[in-house]
């Protein structure tokens, strides 16, 4: 029969990582019967004395915590203020522009009124559930990994003051580029069935070129651009460090090189759809040549960036 | 003053005085559960939920050592202060005789 200290300690040890759990559980039996024995003694009956023993020792979630020595928040005071302006930002912003895009192109559509209405609210919950979920899931890992945690350093001095931009300005921009990512990637995501013009059946001829989705092309290049939105987080939270800044101008060099690659080999506008536009057939290379600017553009910013950083070391 | 509020300051109040006990008390190696008697007998309130891990804590940043001692009926594991224990002892136990003066001369008693 399993008794109540049996359930005490299983419920203890199963919260705690596999290594730590056969000594802890040893130490904690012999420390639960030490305490039987001495309440026993005391003329306690065996159950009156182990509901009493188990009772001091209290919840074995918190007894787990004590020694697993680990936090028991998900998101705690350092990050919290951050978490909440990050969230609300993207919330206010991003949520309300996929709204009106959604609402405009299905009415443009000349979709039935509910059917606006349904589609509008779909995406603005199925895009606020997705915010909510990421940043939080984003802020939990900064919160679990030591390294990105951005600590005073031990030997403060006020020349260590950040240097303009603050961090301040410099927490802005991050806002500013996670609100980018999130409405540049929801726009990629809903290229295929957003789309001002359709075919003679009624489907919308997408705005980019189906090869992306045909060889999971799209999902490299948002997988890269996440990667480069981490390493800006990185950088923000994280001391600078060579390897540090090595990695991120490395990761932030990705998503401008890939898409240099797929422009300079028409995979990104879809030429079905400049053809339903009557523009002249000189489009599509005026539209990956401006696409390959912007890209070099990114590229020598990144440089810069990094060069800055690395002189200032923040 | 609430109950809560009040448990919370006396718990921060009391935090550092648990660690410093325990190493000097430790000093002569023993276990858990005589601990937390050996404690309560010289008038440190300290849970159980709080020493044990506590003593894991100390272990881990080397202010302890620790062997099982098997050759009772019940294998127990005996905690004992190890060097650098001891002079974190000796440097807690100084600052603990300079908050006393500290508080004394606040309160105008000498």
């Amino acid at each position: 029969m399993t008794t109540l200290t049996d359930r005490y300690v299983d419920a203890t040890v199963r919260r705690l990582p596999p290594h730590q759990r056969p000594d802890i559980e040893r130490e904690l039996r012999t420390s639960i019967a030490d305490a039987l024995d001495d309440r026993i003694e005391a003329g306690e009956s065996p159950a009156e004395a182990e509901t009493a023993v188990l009772t001091a020792l209290g919840d074995p979630s918190r007894l787990a915590a004590g020694y697993a020595d680990r936090p028991l928040h998900l998101i705690g005071p350092g990050l919290y203020v951050d978490y909440i302006r990050v969230l609300t930002a993207l919330l206010a912003t991003v949520v309300p522009t996929v709204t009106v895009i959604v609402c405009l192109v299905d009415a443009l559509g000349g979709d039935p009124v509910l059917d606006v209405i349904g589609s509008t609210l779909g995406a603005a919950f199925t895009t606020a559930t997705n915010i909510a979920v990421w940043v939080t899931l984003f802020f939990a890992i900064i919160e679990r990994t030591p390294a990105l945690r951005w600590t005073p350093s031990r030997h403060w001095t006020p020349t260590a003051l950040p240097t303009p931009p603050s961090r301040r300005a410099r927490f802005t921009e991050l806002i500013v580029e996670s609100i980018a990512f999130v409405l540049f990637t929801t726009f990629i995501l809903l290229a295929p069935v957003l789309s001002p013009k359709s075919d003679a059946a009624g489907n919308p001829i997408p705005v980019l070129s189906p090869w992306l989705w045909d060889t999971g092309m799209v999902y490299v290049f948002i997988a890269l651009v996440v990667a480069s939105l981490g390493a800006s987080f990185v950088r923000y939270y994280a001391h600078w460090s060579a390897p540090v800044a090595v990695v991120c101008l490395l990761v932030e060099l990705a998503p401008p090189i890939l898409m240099i690659w797929l422009a300079a080999n028409d995979h990104i506008a879809n030429q079905a759809f400049l053809d339903t536009l009557g523009w002249p057939d000189t489009t599509m290379s005026w539209v990956n040549r401006g696409l390959i600017v912007i890209a070099a553009i990114a590229i020598v910013s990144a440089f810069g960036e990094t060069a800055r950083r690395a002189r200032v070391r923040g | 003053m609430d109950d809560e509020l009040l448990s919370t300051h006396l718990q921060e109040l009391r935090r550092g005085t648990v660690v410093l006990a325990c190493l000097l008390i430790l000093r002569q190696p023993n276990y858990g559960y005589a601990l937390l008697e050996v404690l309560e007998q010289h008038g440190f309130a300290v849970d159980a939920n709080t020493l044990y891990p506590l003593l894991r804590r100390l272990e881990k940043q080397g202010l302890l050592t620790s062997d099982w001692n098997t050759e009772e009926s019940r294998p127990r594991k005996f905690y004992r202060t190890s060097r650098e224990g001891a002079a974190l002892a000796e440097t807690l136990s100084a600052d603990w005789d300079a908050l006393h003066t500290a508080f004394r001369s606040l309160k105008g008693e000498s």
